[in-house]
């Protein structure tokens, strides 16, 4: 039986500010953290500094505002957001395809280890090779269609990513698709490290498949499904990039049908050769991450103050 | 006869001081000549061209080759970049003033912009105005306040339509040369399930091409499409919206392949290839290529078919695409002389031999091409029109052509709306870039 942690052994957040210097005072911690701390603090911070003058600067002038105005009332930049806020959609998707794949390895008694790797394999292949891929194989009369076709599902055969209306939810099956592998292996590694005796003993109660796994597998798994969400929720708002830019050419069309924010930071600085509006667009995208991870960090502590509490 | 040759003394005296005057000027405005370097020295060429000029890449091989043996102290390396790539890479390494030596850029505003921004050192500044008034296009296109930014390299005629006899033979078609001919050619052909015209737009590329030659027709010249940028004309007006509407038009008429959203420009022009389709449309120095492939004896090159009352209706327009000198780069003599050296008369031949295609320089003999297809490609581009898309800022070509020629293409969009969008980004435009209207009405003067 594998034990979980002893609570004195948890990290826990300190409750008061006088808490924070008692910890101070052992500087030991401090000091084997403090290169990587300051490695970080030099890379991250000063970028993080220089995006910010940036931002408030066109070529080198201070514009107060100007940029942020800019941005925020650009079409493109609110369809690009919009396009991100869609995908977050798929996060739901995401984490129950995940759980439900997690579940169905760990219940499979015969070839775990070839199925594992299937569902897996998707997540290690590169991007650009799963762009270039399904760009050829999503075409209108590409290879999936023609198969539609022959198997006569005519009106199937759709244009994937050449019709705007369907082109951000065939880029969000496919992100899906990569996506879901990281969510199974990270589920079934915490679904296995369970004790066996609660599943066993819920068993013996008379409890089904269905009952077993919503009510007894599902509560414990939390933490790790919450990690999921928080993690896959800031891959749709942040890390979309390669998939939109190795599939549209980098262009993010037909018209704007898949452009998401980092591509409209990309091109602002790239390409449309706006670097402080680029900045200005980052900054904003960096926020709305924050939020994320706050709210992550937040959701995680009243989880480990509630299991305390337990 | 006194009086005359008084007169003739005092002309001689003025002549002689007007010419030192201008030599003096001249001299000017180039930088002090250095002597050759005899130390090693290195430089760096990141190129593009290989795609729309097959066997540009074996010229460029023997073109460094041939100056290592001239200049054994320098070595060139040089980099292909790819389409997408071209621009953002640049970009890149002007951020960081560390990269290429040497850059490719596209005519007009591609190469007008780095100069803009102060990436580029113009090449006027190292290479005489005796050898660059042969280069192709330089004046029209690449010339700012008396400056001009990068040395053209080859011609690109844009774009020539090429037009199979056989496949419309077959439906007893005849080349269409009137817009109202092509269309009837789309109807014919689409109730055959053949496409009249094979394009992809998925990359966008394909949509500068048909604003130029759709839309060059109701220009008076490339001033009018700066007037527009500038704000003293709108995209909206007749003369630059109306294309919209005729692009329309030939998605109405189902001109085109029905996956014309899920292609990329190249892999549509092979459908032509095959046969799949009666006409497509190339890049120039491509044409050539295109039409052997499948036998110049069954294609017709020409010009988009007239719908305008322009003057460029009807032609077929031109631009060169060029190398300019990074500001940053501490060989920028060398790199000239190399510039120089790639338009001497050996490598304007081996270009043509190598590609098919047309050097950018008057010096290159055209008696000496004998291929009717590139020989009437070649002379079609020398007084060619004005190749629009080099002439409006690069983000209103991909935020608003190459989006909206994607949806009108589709048909979710019509060219009236497409026309609204473009003046809509275009007056953005003007706030986003605070120097546009600056730069843009200097580059028209």
């Amino acid at each position: 039986m594998i034990k979980s942690a002893p609570t004195d052994y948890r990290f826990t957040a300190p409750r008061s500010l006088g808490a924070v210097f008692g910890r101070l005072k052992n500087t030991g911690p401090l000091f084997w953290i403090m290169p990587a701390g300051l490695c970080v603090l030099l890379i991250f911070g000063y970028s993080i500094i220089d995006l910010v003058q940036q931002s408030f600067k066109y070529q080198g002038d201070w514009v107060g505002f100007e940029n942020f105005n800019l941005v925020l009332t650009d079409p493109l930049f609110q369809t690009a957001i919009f396009h991100n806020f869609l995908l977050l959609f798929t996060v739901p998707i995401l984490a129950t395809l995940s759980f439900l794949c997690a579940v169905l390895l760990f219940e499979t008694r015969k070839g775990m280890k070839f199925y594992r790797s299937a569902v897996f394999l998707p997540y290690i292949l590169p991007i650009p090779v799963v762009g270039v891929v399904f760009g050829q194989l999503l075409q209108l009369n590409g290879a999936l269609n023609s198969a539609l076709r022959a198997m006569g599902f005519e009106s199937l055969a759709l244009d994937w990513l050449g019709d705007p209306g369907q082109a951000l939810w065939t880029m969000s099956a496919i992100i899906i698709w990569k996506e879901v592998g990281f969510g199974t292996i990270l589920i079934l590694a915490r679904l296995i490290s369970l004790p066996l005796e609660t599943l066993e003993a819920a068993r013996i109660d008379g409890a089904g498949f269905f009952r077993l796994h919503l009510q007894v597998t599902l509560p414990q798994l939390r933490s790790v499904i919450l990690f999921y969400i928080i993690n896959e929720a800031i891959v749709m708002v942040s890390w979309v990039f390669n998939y939109v830019y190795v599939m549209t050419n980098g262009q993010g069309g037909p018209g704007n049908a898949t452009v998401v924010s980092e591509l409209y930071i990309y091109r602002s600085a790239f390409q449309n050769k706006a670097p402080e509006l680029a900045a200005t667009a980052a900054l904003l995208l960096l926020m709305a991450t924050l939020i994320f991870i706050v709210g992550f960090f937040r959701i995680q502590s009243k989880a480990n103050k509630g299991a305390l509490d337990e | 006869m006194k009086i005359r040759g008084k007169a003739f003394a005092v002309g001689c005296a003025a002549a002689v001081l007007l010419t030192s005057l201008s030599f003096t000027g001249a001299s000017a405005s180039m930088s002090p000549k250095k002597a050759f370097p005899t130390k090693p020295v290195t430089l760096t060429m990141w190129w593009w061209g290989d795609q729309e000029a097959p066997g540009a890449k074996l010229w460029v091989d023997d073109t460094v080759k041939a100056y290592k043996k001239k200049h054994p102290n320098v070595t060139i390396k040089t980099v292909l970049q790819t389409t997408e790539g071209l621009v953002p890479a640049f970009a890149a390494a002007a951020a960081a003033k560390k990269g290429p030596d040497l850059q490719y850029f596209w005519g007009g505003i591609y190469a007008q912009q780095p100069g803009w921004d102060g990436q580029i050192a113009p090449v006027s500044d190292y290479i005489p105005a005796s050898e660059l008034k042969h280069y192709i296009n330089a004046s029209t296109e690449l010339s700012y306040q008396g400056k001009t930014w990068t040395a053209p390299w080859y011609v690109n005629p844009s774009f020539p339509v090429l037009a199979r006899t056989d496949v419309l033979s077959k439906y007893n078609l005849t080349v269409p040369t009137t817009w109202k001919d092509l269309l009837n050619v789309c109807d014919v052909l689409s109730a055959q399930g053949v496409p009249a015209l094979a394009g992809g737009v998925k990359d966008g590329w394909f949509g500068g091409w048909l604003y130029s030659i759709i839309g060059a027709q109701s220009v008076s010249s490339s001033k009018d499409v700066v007037a527009a940028v500038t704000g003293s004309q709108k995209f909206t007006d007749a003369k630059h919206a109306d294309w919209w509407t005729r692009l329309q038009e030939t998605q109405e008429h189902k001109c085109w392949n029905s996956d014309i959203g899920s292609l990329e420009l190249y892999q549509a022009q092979q459908l032509w290839k095959d046969g799949k389709a009666a006409m497509t449309v190339v890049a120039g120095p491509d044409a050539p290529n295109f039409a052997n492939a499948v036998g110049a004896s069954k294609v017709v090159v020409m010009a988009m078919p007239k719908w305008g009352s322009g003057p460029f209706a009807g032609k077929m327009g031109s631009t060169s695409q060029t190398i300019g000198i990074t500001k940053w780069s501490k060989n920028k003599e060398v790199a000239a002389d190399f510039l120089m050296f790639s338009h001497e008369k050996a490598q304007l031949n081996n270009w043509f031999k190598r590609t098919g295609s047309m050097p950018a320089d008057d010096r290159f003999d055209l008696a000496s091409v004998k291929d009717p297809v590139k020989k009437a490609l070649f002379q079609s581009a020398l007084p060619g029109g004005p190749y629009l898309e080099n002439f409006i800022p690069a983000q209103l070509d991909t935020d608003a052509v190459f989006t909206n020629v994607q949806l009108v293409l589709n048909g979710t969009k019509t060219g009236k709306a497409a026309a609204a969008d473009m003046q809509a980004l275009m007056e953005r435009l003007r706030k986003t870039d605070r120097n546009l209207v600056k730069n843009f009405t200097a580059w028209s003067k």
